[in-house]
């Protein structure tokens, strides 16, 4: 289930979102972002890596690490089942997988539909969402992958120095 | 005007070029006038101005235009090679060599003015020197007929013009005919010139240019242009400068010649292809290459990888079928398991010719080094005779890259350090020149680079000395050392021999940083000295970084790759030999301490292993040596390493990983950042 990008002229007015579940609630993430999904893979543990890197894969001779998003969030974590995924995804020059429990559509979201998010949702602070959408009266929450993928540093620098201290 | 693909391919014909121009000023420097070194200065020399001027770099063409008209005097035998004249050279080829920074965007700015005016001078003085004829007679304007645009055109001028060819230039002939009433000949000509350079490049003309300009010609003179304007422009803008009384323009068709086709990939011929024509010069061979982006091998060693996988996958697959079907696929199963095994045999040989592609001759570096010989033994007052074996060696391109630093650094140091003064020597009752030999040759799968100086070498004891003083090492422990782990001593951050600080090798890079280098790239370096006869740097280095042999361990139920080059041996010990000190595990081996450390702490790990029988790999970096407690042993393999990738960046004590037969990922454990991780050397001065 591959998906070429810019295979289609998307009307600017919506976007479109690759739809998946974690812990039971429905998340969206733009669809430019997503190079690939693949299911449940034997995924080699990386020690000594932040908390929520489950380690890496070999995507066709590439190495990809995977992020589990429900430990990235500290959500309760899920089991693995065989709706799982890995969600392979293009952001900021790098390849990354992340684990999700389940992809089920692809959908446009009108842009008018998407409201800013409260300060915190289901757990997640709002720094790291795009914001939230209604769609068939589901509650779908739109993540900032950016945010999520790249602004852990700061906190895991912070943890070990805690930690260490 | 350029695209990058351009400039990029100019760039690296310069690099080329500049490295020719070296190479034969030190045949010159050595041989006296050689024709044939003379020649190929030229012709670089020639190559550059013509490509320099057609990219608008004019300050590159007018240097080169210079050191041209200089070694036209040298091949007329009108003037001698001679040392300030070397030098002056050289001084000119470093400017070159800046200019060229200049263009990548270096920030550094270039003034040509003064080698300028010192390659006049020598041009002058040749112009004075006269062996057998007068210059004054040969550079006698009479010579071109006039009526005919065409003259002739040398060799080398050609290669400039298939060269601008190439790049979408035409190249004509030019005769330009003044009103024989002219007075001003020179500034008429000079305004013409002018007219010229708008409109593109001159890059040969009759009477050579400066007489023109000086005004030493009858009424006509004729050029070469390179330019993209049609001829009757040419002829129109010409016609429009006063006293031109008279204008013809003829294009040049250069007759394919017999080595046009290497000729006009200016770009593509790589250093191999112009050693290959020299040694061999009577037939000129045309090897044709292409410049390949280093990241499309890198790709296609991907995919080889790809295609090993795949194999194993069919071939288990096949069992998978056999099982299923029973005999009655017997047949099916024989040709699935032939397909399998041409296969791999298939992606074996392909992996072989890209590791082959990725393959450079050590010249690459090797070929800098003469020159940098020669100008530190000129300032150091030292006679060296310099000897280099073995540049044809074939190394792998990234370890090419690294392994320059560390090579100047040990060459610096010999020169420095090692090799007395001439008259010492003599006082010594050595040869007044010393030796100093760069050797590459190959070792089984490893490439042997050693650095070996006749100098005054290393005394042991004065090694312990300096590093008891420097309280590197306690005087207990140095007195135990024995000599060779003395002469090691010299690798250890913060030691250098040598109290003052030296222009020359003493930038604050020590040994410390020649070994790590080394190390970087999987290599070893090992150092032998006789006291008052010299010193030997022998590194070790793999061909390639793509691919190492791993010894491959299992912890809990994981694979962990440790490279080979790392791995001293591997010994099986039982549980009771493990002895506790403060908190460290240590055991003997062979009366010596040996600290431990388990692989599962490291990793934070389980451990499957066995509790009475354990498996130690013993590691080994520089003199450092750790036992690491596995699992179990797997035995070797060949790997193929890959990075992390920047969004994990550097993990602690890991490398990369590789990816195994079954598709599975395996980790490379980074040996260097495990030991020093561990602190051994704590634990082994708490253990002795």
């Amino acid at each position: 289930m591959r998906m070429a990008k810019g295979e289609k002229q998307i009307d600017s007015r919506e976007n479109q979102m690759v739809i998946f579940q974690l812990t039971e609630q429905t998340y969206g993430i733009n669809i430019d972002a997503v190079y690939e999904i693949i299911r449940m893979e034997a995924i080699t543990r990386v020690p000594r890596t932040p908390h929520f890197v489950e380690g890496v894969i070999n995507l066709r001779g590439k190495i990809i690490p995977v992020i589990d998003l429900c430990k990235r969030f500290n959500l309760p974590l899920a089991e693995r089942t065989s709706s799982s995924r890995i969600i392979i995804v293009d952001v900021g020059g790098n390849t990354i997988g992340m684990i999700v429990d389940g992809v089920s559509e692809v959908l446009r979201v009108p842009l008018e539909s998407i409201e800013p998010p409260p300060p915190m949702i289901h757990g997640i602070d709002a720094a790291y969402l795009r914001g939230i959408a209604i769609l068939d009266s589901r509650l779908v929450i739109l993540l900032n992958l950016e945010k999520i993928l790249y602004e852990h540093e700061q906190n895991e620098l912070q943890r070990f120095e805690i930690e260490t201290a | 005007m350029f695209s990058d693909e351009e400039i990029s391919v100019f760039l690296d014909e310069l690099e080329e070029k500049i490295q020719v121009l070296n190479e034969n000023i030190l045949v010159l420097e050595r041989e006296g006038g050689s024709q044939e070194a003379l020649q190929e200065i030229f012709r670089a020399a020639h190559t550059i101005k013509g490509s320099s001027a057609v990219m608008g770099y004019e300050k590159m063409a007018s240097l080169t235009h210079e050191i041209e008209n200089l070694f036209d005097h040298m091949r007329k035998g009108l003037l001698p090679v001679s040392g300030p004249l070397v030098d002056t050279l050289f001084m000119a080829f470093d400017t070159l060599q800046t200019l060229r920074d200049e263009i990548i965007g270096k920030d550094v700015s270039v003034d040509i003015e003064q080698v300028v005016a010192r390659l006049r001078q020598f041009q002058e003085a040749g112009s004075v020197y006269s062996p057998d004829e007068t210059p004054e007679v040969g550079r006698k304007p009479s010579k071109p007929p006039a009526a005919n645009a065409a003259g002739t055109l040398e060799e080398v001028d050609e290669d400039v013009i298939r060269e601008a060819e190439a790049k979408g230039f035409q190249a004509y002939w030019v005769a330009i005919e003044l009103d024989p009433g002219c007075q001003m000949k020179s500034v008429r000509a000079f305004l013409v010139f002018e007219t010229l350079q708008q409109m593109g490049e001159v890059i040969k003309s009759e009477p050579p240019a400066e007489d023109i300009q000086e005004g030493k010609f009858d009424t006509g003179f004729r050029v070469v242009l390179l330019t993209c304007e049609d001829p009757d422009r040419i002829r129109n803008l010409l016609m429009t400068v006063s006293e031109v009384a008279k204008v013809e323009v003829s294009h040049i068709k250069l007759a394919a010649g017999p080595d046009f086709q290497e000729q006009s990939a200016p770009g593509a011929q790589g250093e191999k292809t112009g050693q290959t024509v020299r040694a061999e010069h009577n037939e000129v061979k045309t090897v044709q290459t292409v410049r390949v982006d280093v990241q499309k091998l890198d790709t296609l060693m991907n995919l080889v990888g790809e295609l090993v996988i795949d194999r194993t996958r069919l071939n288990r697959f096949a069992e998978i079928f056999e099982g299923r079907f029973g005999s009655g696929s017997g047949d099916m199963v024989e040709t699935m398991n032939e397909i399998s095994s041409h296969l791999g045999q298939v992606a074996g040989d392909l992996q072989e010719q890209i590791m082959k592609a990725r393959m450079l001759p050590v010249a690459q570096v090797f070929n800098r080094f003469p020159r940098m010989v020669r100008d530190l033994a000129q300032k150091l007052n030292k006679e060296v005779n310099f000897i280099v074996e073995g540049h044809e060696t074939e190394l792998d391109r990234n370890v090419i890259e690294i392994i320059g630093d560390p090579l100047i650094h040990l060459i610096r140091n010999a020169l420095d350090h090692g090799i007395e003064g001439a008259e010492d020597r003599v006082r010594l009752g050595k040869p007044r020149a010393g030796v100093l030999k760069l050797k590459a040759s190959y070792m089984e799968n490893h490439i042997i680079i050693t650095v070996q100086d006749d100098g005054r070498g290393m005394d042991p004891a004065r090694l312990r000395a300096k590093a008891v003083e420097k309280g590197l090492v306690d005087s207990e422990v140095a007195q135990r050392m024995s000599d060779p782990e003395a002469l090691n001593l010299i690798f250890m951050p913060g030691f250098s021999t040598v109290t003052e600080v030296s222009d020359l090798s003493g930038r604050g890079v020590g040994m410390d940083i020649v070994r790590n280098h080394i190390e970087q790239i999987n290599g070893i370096v090992d150092v032998t000295s006789v006291p008052g006869a010299g010193t030997t740097f022998t590194i070790k280095l793999p061909l390639t970084l793509a691919i190492i042999r791993a010894l491959m361990v299992e912890l809990g139920n994981e694979q962990f790759a440790f490279p080979l080059t790392n791995v001293v041996e591997t010994i099986s010990v039982r549980a009771e030999e493990i002895k506790k000190v403060k908190h460290s595990e240590v055991i003997l081996v062979r009366g010596r301490v040996l600290p431990l450390v388990r692989l599962s702490d490291i990793f934070e790990r389980e451990s499957n292993a066995e509790m009475d029988r354990l498996f130690v790999v013993v590691l080994g970096i520089g003199e450092k040596k750790v036992g690491v407690i596995v699992d179990k042993l797997l035995g070797e393999l060949e790997i193929v390493i890959k990075s992390l990738g920047d969004y994990l960046g550097k993990v602690p004590c890991l490398s990369g990983a590789t990816i195994l037969g079954d598709g599975q990922v395996a980790l490379i454990v980074d040996v260097r950042s495990l030991v020093k991780e561990i602190g051994v050397e704590e634990a082994v001065y708490a253990a002795s």
